[in-house]
């Protein structure tokens, strides 16, 4: 125990200062407003480790400050904000979408492809340019002439405002249903299935390095397959999709928005990881100003497609009720009413922000703890982030745990975006707060350190909340009638003092190990 | 004579430098090839460029007959190679046992290897809980040995196994070497040329990124003036 002490001593006196803080600011304010406070900073906090966690295992392993981090927590909102708001569109996406990735699940096969056709080298070395650019003036053709029910941003009446005012009304408004006009149904289809095997096979022509041979079996092409088969599935079954989307109760339509958008975020995170990061590597630099170019380019795509202006997103009618009991006082109330709202020692807490994201930021920090303690998948990131090249040459494929760390961290991220939606709302910037706080979090909590992360995010979110908190009730500085309000650029400013405080007691943060 | 491994004429830049310059290794099966020369001659740069850790930029690497040159690491690996580096690079936020199941290549491979593992060196049983970071130097470097041993490897390259270890346990390790190369083709590094000429049959010795002399062990130990010469030991 003595010796535990002496190890951890400045931990451990850093977390009891904290701790002294929180009773002093306990006794400075009311009981319900103390509860309410906490809950909002484990709400950010929960937010904020959702992209902190991501951000640090892809730096931890891969060694990218991925900059884009935030924006891709803003895109995950916007998507489950689609799926949730407007099924139809995304029904009326998931055709081309699949036909467009089908090409790229047959990854396996163009190696071996390649080895088959004999061409002048003069030929090899034009053929990948030659193959991409037909593949994008093909879907440069098509993918213009696709229909797809989409909102209008310029008109007010189809905008994602106005669809997101009458969602929040209780109605679902959905456009018209688009027709194949401008071009037909089976050239379309064909065109983008021959389109994505072209450009995919180009784009693995510019990668040299000889891969292992090996037999291809049905394996190979299960992913292709699978991908066709969607691609045929839904547009077949387009209509009867759509209408049986719409007419799910909105808890269900959320579940599926929560679960599209996190996958989004993941294939969206193995797609840039494999494409444009993988090339960078050996030039760190050039990666940290794509990174940041792919946050502004993003941000510029999300305005395009969604317009510029913030809209809403209802919450699920679960956490949405409000009838005579509500605000509940008890569990069974709020079950049987599913209030907004309950009463927790005299504060009105919201029960979808400041509780129910909370528990979910509990069951990530576990399940992803868990993942990378009991898996082998987890037992090679964490030896990975220590060494890679060991880890390589243990017969590990290393690049591909690369891909998936990079998914699994964006997929993180966009699940707080979607989750923070209905409790935040929807606006281009709302992805840069949240990237700043998850930077700080790690700074305090240790920057590749995973429960480092989780307590960093919690105390910032924290800090955050009771300086809001008393920026309202104002501090009564003892021994003086003086009553100090803390203003809102105090609010950044504080989780920024802290960070600095504790960077200079603590180098490496919390947790963080000693290099 | 059987070679399981031949490297040829390969050159290696790291960065912008020029680091091997024509380096030859030809290692017959089942034998135990020292590669020698003084420190920063190329030695570690050699058995990375053969496992793929710093790619070739000319030459070829021919493993069991195939070239594995273009290839990456961890594919030239999955073909039975196991690497022993320099400085152990045992995991540190591993225990002891992650530090072995890490290495399977084939689901299984740990547990059926287990008591092979633990009969060289038995040391590594009563270990198994901790973390990489609380051995000592002579236990870590038999862990980084066992952790070679998990996946079925033909060609170990081990890398200064001696380094910083008190004699007892250089020892004990070159027991455990001698054991290994009844079943497995062993090339090891060694500055200390005491251990190397008791273990080793053959010999490269690298001079300034270039392979300049080979042969028998015996023979070398007889020619005091390439001894002197490129190793600048008596
Ligand atoms: N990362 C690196 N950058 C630049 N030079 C290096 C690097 N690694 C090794 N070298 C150089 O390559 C040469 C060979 O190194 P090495 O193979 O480690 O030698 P040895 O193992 O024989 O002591 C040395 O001169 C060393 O300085
Ligand atoms: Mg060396």
């Amino acid at each position: 125990m003595s010796s535990y002490f002496r190890k951890n001593y400045v931990l451990l006196i850093t977390l009891s200062v904290i701790a002294a803080l929180f009773v002093a600011a306990a006794q400075g304010m009311e009981k319900k407003d103390f509860v309410i406070t906490l809950l909002r900073g484990l709400s950010v906090g929960s937010l904020t480790f959702l992209v902190a966690s991501g951000f640090s295992l892809i730096f931890g392993l891969l060694d990218v400050l991925n900059l884009a981090h935030g924006t891709l927590f803003m895109i995950g909102a916007y998507i489950g904000w689609t799926v949730f708001v407007r099924p139809d569109t995304f029904v009326d996406l998931l055709t081309p979408l699949a036909l467009i990735l089908s090409g790229f699940a047959l990854g396996d096969v163009y190696p071996l492809l390649a080895t088959r056709i004999r061409l002048g080298l003069s030929v090899k070395r034009i053929l990948p340019w030659a193959l991409v650019l037909v593949s994008i003036l093909i879907f440069g053709f098509i993918l213009p002439r696709y229909p797809i029910s989409i909102w209008d941003v310029e008109n007010y009446g189809q905008s994602p405002v106005t669809y997101s005012f009458m969602a929040d009304q209780g109605t679902r408004l959905l456009a018209p249903v688009a027709a194949f006009t401008e071009i037909s149904a089976p050239l379309a289809l064909i065109g983008l299935l021959l389109a994505s095997i072209i450009g995919a096979f180009g784009l693995s022509l510019f990668n040299s390095v000889t891969q292992q041979q090996f037999k291809l079996n049905w394996k190979n092409y299960a992913g292709f397959a699978i991908l066709l088969l969607v691609a045929l599935l839904t547009f077949i079954f387009n209509e009867s999709l759509t209408a049986s989307l719409t007419g799910l109760s909105s808890n269900w339509l959320f579940v599926i928005a929560v679960l599209v958008a996190t996958l989004s975020g993941a294939g969206l995170g193995a797609l840039i990881e494999s494409t444009l990061i993988r090339p960078l590597y050996i030039r760190p630099i050039y990666q940290l100003m794509l990174t940041l170019g792919m946050s502004a380019i993003g941000i510029e795509i999300v305005r395009a497609i969604w317009g510029r202006p913030e809209f809403v997103m209802p919450k699920p009618v679960f956490f949405n009720g409000s009838g005579g009991v509500c605000p509940a006082t008890n569990f069974a109330d709020w079950w049987a009413n599913n209030c907004s709202t309950i009463l927790l020692l005299d504060g009105r807490v919201r029960v979808y922000n400041e509780i129910f994201i909370p528990i979910v930021g509990l069951v990530v920090l576990i399940s992803i703890w868990m993942l990378l303690q009991r898996t082998r998948l987890g037992m090679v990131i964490r030896a990975g982030v220590q060494d890679r090249e060991m880890v390589e040459a243990l017969g590990i494929n290393v690049r591909r745990v690369f891909t998936m760390v990079f998914a699994l961290g964006v997929g993180l991220a966009a699940l707080g975006g979607i989750l923070a939606a209905p409790s935040m709302g929807l606006s281009n910037a709302m992805g840069e707060s949240l990237f700043l706080n998850a930077l700080i979090a790690l700074a305090i909590g240790g920057l590749t350190n995973y429960p480092g992360a989780a307590l960093g995010s919690v105390l910032v979110g924290l800090i955050q909340q009771f300086i809001i908190k008393y920026g309202q009730i104002g501090i009564a500085i003892p021994f003086t009638d003086i009553i100090f309000k803390p203003t809102p650029p105090l609010v950044p400013a504080s989780t920024v003092l802290l960070m600095v405080i504790i960077l200079l007691i603590l180098p490496n943060g919390l947790l963080g190990k000693k290099e | 004579m059987e070679y399981i491994l031949d490297v040829q004429n390969i050159h290696t830049f790291i960065g912008q430098y020029h680091i091997l310059q024509g380096v030859d290794v030809r290692v017959p099966k089942g034998s135990i090839t020292a590669l020698l020369g003084r420190n920063g001659a190329g030695k570690t740069t050699t058995l990375k460029s053969i496992i793929g850790l710093t790619p070739p930029r000319e030459g070829k690497v021919i493993y069991e007959g195939k070239e594995v040159q273009d290839m990456r690491s961890f594919d030239i690996a999955s073909k039975g190679i196991g690497f022993v580096p320099e400085h152990r690079a045992i995991f540190r936020d591993l225990t002891v046992e992650e530090n072995l199941k890490i290495a399977e290549r084939v689901k299984g491979d740990y547990l059926r290897k287990k008591e092979f593992i633990f009969d060289l060196f038995p040391d590594l049983k009563r270990l198994m809980a901790l973390s990489g970071t609380a051995l000592s130097g002579g236990q870590q470097q038999m862990l980084a040995i066992a952790r070679a041993l998990v996946a079925d490897n033909h060609l170990l390259l081990i890398d200064e196994p001696s380094e910083g270890l008190a004699p007892v346990i250089i020892e004990h390790m070159m027991k455990a070497i001698r054991l290994l190369s009844k079943d497995s083709t062993i090339v090891l590094v060694e500055q200390n040329f005491l251990v190397a000429s008791q273990l080793a049959e053959y010999y490269v010795i690298i001079e300034e990124g270039r392979s300049v002399q080979a042969g028998s062990m015996k023979d070398l130990a007889n020619d005091k003036a390439a001894i002197h010469r490129y190793l600048g030991a008596a």
